[in-house]
């Protein structure tokens, strides 16, 4: 096992998980979010940069919750 | 000749775009690796394999959404520039901007460095795909290529970066370690530097490579940096250890001894 193992499991911390996976849905929502709203939203260059602030924001979020992804043992 | 036969690739949906055959076999060799992640990740216990699987599993699922997106065509734009309309792939930026510097994130737990250094690695990361973007929206060629130039200005640090103080940092972690860090590394610098050469000589750029060619070789490396990369991490030695891991990690006498 890797260099940091220990003999019991690592406790996760649920926040992370639950985290991730909204990130996860907001990196897919960033990808679709130009087609979806193009029509009511008016400018492509509008919806560009929200889409490029959307999967930024995924990104940080999924680096802070990998980061966070284990409880600290107490 | 019909330009469309000048162009490699197959038109799968019938809209004038034989490209979506290179977009369709990413879309399913990206689910591949997603779901082949996913399986082989399920019920592992170790704190650090989770990370991994976590990070690992997450880049592919989101590229397959946006090479989906750019199957179906919803994932394109047109830009102007110079008088001419550029179809542009704005999907692929999308997905260059989350999956990127989570390949790096992976790196970083590799050599676990401080989390300043990941956050500096990230941050130049995602400078490099903005400059990118704006790049790939600019109308006249100068801000094209300048931002181009700006943008691998930055990947330049990022691989700096890698090979310096990540690799000495991953070498302090054993020889298992640094095999498979500089097996890593040596494929992102390869694999990412030739991004911006393709692009450069795509349509984006000089035009000297067609939208089929560029789609085919954007595809190649997409999967190679994103799914090859997880499959050596993942069933390194570093990652499995030393009863699990099915062969040797590359390089491992040669490269930790360097």
């Amino acid at each position: 096992m890797s260099a940091t193992n220990t003999e019991q499991p690592a406790v996760l911390n649920t926040r992370s998980v639950v985290g991730l996976a909204v990130c996860a849905v907001i990196a897919l929502v960033g990808i679709f979010v130009i087609p979806t709203l193009r029509e009511p939203a008016g400018g492509f260059n509008t919806l560009f940069w929200t889409m490029a602030a959307l999967e930024l924001l995924a990104m940080v979020g999924v680096v802070y919750f990998v980061l966070n992804l284990h409880e600290e043992p107490s | 000749m019909d330009p469309i036969a000048l162009q490699a690739g197959y038109d799968l949906l019938g809209d004038g775009r034989p490209e979506t055959l290179w977009l369709g076999i990413g879309t399913l060799l990206m689910l591949i690796g997603t779901f082949y992640f996913l399986v082989r990740g399920w019920g592992v216990t170790d704190k650090d394999a989770r990370e991994y699987y976590a990070v690992t599993i997450l880049v592919p699922g989101i590229a397959s959404a946006a090479y989906l997106s750019m199957f179906f065509g919803i994932g394109l734009t047109e830009v102007t520039v110079g008088g001419e309309m550029l179809d542009i792939y704005y999907a692929r930026y999308a997905d260059w901007l989350f999956t990127t510097p989570l390949l790096l994130l992976d790196l970083a737990l590799l050599a676990k460095v401080d989390r300043v250094t990941i956050g500096t690695l990230v941050g130049v990361d995602a400078l490099m795909i903005v400059t990118g973007l704006i790049g790939a929206l600019s109308h006249t060629a100068i801000a094209r290529y300048s931002w181009w130039l700006f943008s691998t200005i930055c990947m330049i640090v990022v691989l700096y970066f890698l090979a310096t103080s990540l690799r000495s940092a991953a070498k302090e972690r054993g020889p298992e370690v640094a095999s498979t860090f500089n097996t890593l590394t040596a494929l992102v610098l390869v694999l990412w530097t030739a991004y911006p050469i393709l692009w450069i000589i795509g349509t984006e750029g000089a035009g000297v490579v067609g939208l089929g060619i560029e789609t085919l070789l954007f595809m190649v490396l997409d999967v190679t940096a994103k799914v090859g990369f997880g499959f050596i991490l993942l069933r390194s030695r570093a990652i499995l250890g030393d009863t699990e891991a099915p062969e040797p990690s590359a390089g491992a006498d040669v490269s930790a001894a360097d």
